[in-house]
């Protein structure tokens, strides 16, 4: 269990990126943080690992409050892995198993015990086979799936992706989402950032909303694309598939406030509708 | 063509030669050449090693004569600086020009640094053109080759690709919008590209920090060695 308790936190004491934002997310649960460009998701992120030190607030994982001296930040560096934005910000070593060990190696383990870990984790994401490739010699999409490794590696009980979906391709967006899918029934906990909302509603459990450093709501993606005003605020748009039916409602047919927010929904409604008429 | 000799080191027929045995034989060659300091021997190794490269290495010739190219321009500049401004003795040639000339002091120079790394240049080009430079780096840790050395050359290696790449986007970024189009803007291009660039490195570092933070970095890489492939 990852809670955040009212963290408030400034750039250069004249820019407040977090304004007092609290936030609790269950084991086993994956949720996604929405929020425009600049809202603060990056900077939220950098706190639930002890990067950053709030000016005020405290982080919690399973219920103990994260500390600042160097053995509780590895434990909890630990519990809690961030895979970057960008790959080439993580992936600093030059070959692919040695990026991926990393973490292993600073957790101390035996050299037996990381092998295995490299091999697995690798196993894993689908990597296998690449191990002494260089990794400027990667895809992008093979490049995110290494970077998801080295933490998968360290067996983090929490993963948090920082916008994971920036830069695929379409192919590489499903083939992020089935592996995040597969590992959170795993038992990982996943907490996404994003501001791609056509996915959110496949994977996420629960959405919150951040806007300006500020949390607006939470809840689930039903709840949360079922007001617009919130949407518009935190520069969001519905689902497209859910923009299809809105729009279809106001050409007379009725929908009884229930838009659906997936292909497969919007498949039984749009079935559904052709059998009534 | 693009050079790109990362590439060629990875994917050459001496790729998985024994590091050690590619690192020792440059050296040992390299101090060779430069002791026993004959012109003969200059042109014998620049023959040898050439035909290394090319015919057991398998590289291709273009990749190889792109790579000889850049310091031999290098080369060239050098010993001509060598042949008229150096040395003292008998002179040869009279350029004519502000007193300049050439005396067999100087051409000797010239000639045997000339030939001198015109030998030196494939044997250390056999080393960079089939070993991948983390195999290399390896070798100089196992050496005890201070950590320091070998951390800070890891790093630059990765991040020098991150970083080429961001400097070529933003020169092409420039130039479609003609930033390169007479000698006044690109002066002023290049400037505007290389503060845009020391602020952006800076940046980088600070999030790459971040992302090894993130797993735990204590302040030294950890070496992580390889379960060795069951045959």
């Amino acid at each position: 269990m990852l809670e955040v308790k009212n963290i408030k936190y400034s750039y250069n004491a004249d820019y407040q990126a977090l304004k007092g934002v609290s936030l609790k997310i269950e084991k086993g649960e994956m949720v996604a943080l929405l929020g425009k460009n600049g809202a603060g998701k990056s900077t939220l992120f950098l706190h639930l690992n002890g990067i950053y030190r709030p000016d005020e607030g405290q982080v919690f994982i399973d219920g103990e409050e994260l500390k600042y001296d160097k053995k509780s930040l590895l434990k909890f560096r630990q519990k809690v892995g961030i895979v970057f934005q960008n790959p080439d910000d993580q992936i600093f070593a030059p070959t692919v198993e040695e990026d991926v060990a990393f973490g292993p190696l600073n957790l101390g383990l035996p050299m037996e015990e990381v092998q295995d870990r490299v091999e697995e984790a690798l196993a894993r994401v689908g990597m296998s086979g690449f191990e002494k490739t260089a990794p400027h010699h990667l895809s992008g999409g093979q490049k995110k799936r290494v970077a998801i490794a080295g933490i998968l590696a360290m067996k983090p009980e929490i993963m948090v992706l920082d916008e994971p979906t920036a830069g695929l391709d379409p192919q590489g967006v499903v083939d992020l989402s089935i592996l995040l899918n597969e590992l959170n029934e795993e038992g990982i906990t996943i907490v996404i950032s994003t501001h791609e909302v056509d996915l959110v509603p496949n994977y996420a459990e629960k959405v919150f909303v951040l806007v300006d450093g500020l949390l607006i709501a939470e809840g689930t993606p039903k709840e949360i694309f079922a007001k617009p005003e919130i949407l518009e605020q935190a520069n969001l748009k519905v689902p497209i598939v859910t923009d299809l039916f809105q729009q279809l409602e106001r050409e007379g047919f009725d929908m009884n406030g229930d838009y659906p927010l997936t292909i497969d929904e919007a498949k039984e409604k749009f079935l559904d509708l052709l059998n009534k008429n | 063509m693009k050079f790109d000799m990362d590439y060629i080191a990875h994917h050459n027929a001496l790729t998985e030669t024994n590091p050690y045995f590619k690192l020792f034989l440059t050296i040992l060659l390299l101090i060779v050449t430069l002791a026993l300091d004959n012109l003969y021997f200059d042109v014998f190794m620049f023959i040898v090693m050439s035909i290394i490269i090319l015919a057991v290495a398998k590289i291709n010739y273009k990749s190889y004569l792109k790579f000889l190219s850049l310091p031999m321009a290098f080369l060239v500049i050098t010993c001509i600086f060598l042949l008229l401004f150096f040395g003292k003795g008998e002179v040869i040639y009279e350029t004519g020009i502000l007193g300049i000339v050439v005396t067999t002091d100087s051409l000797h120079y010239a000639v045997y640094t000339f030939m001198r790394v015109l030998g030196c240049l494939p044997c250390l080009g056999f080393l960079a053109l089939t070993t991948p430079i983390a195999k290399i780096l390896n070798c100089l840790r196992n050496l005890k080759v201070p950590r320091i050395m070998i951390e800070i050359a890891l790093l630059m290696y990765n991040t020098i690709f991150i970083f080429l790449n961001e400097i070529d986007t933003m020169q092409k970024a420039q130039d479609t919008r003609l930033g390169y189009h007479s000698y006044w803007t690109s002066f002023k291009s290049l400037g505007a590209l290389v503060s845009t660039i020391f602020l952006r490195s800076l940046d980088k570092s600070e999030t790459l920090q971040f992302a090894l933070d993130s797993r735990g970095y204590n302040g030294e890489l950890p070496v992580y060695e390889p379960r060795k492939k069951e045959n």
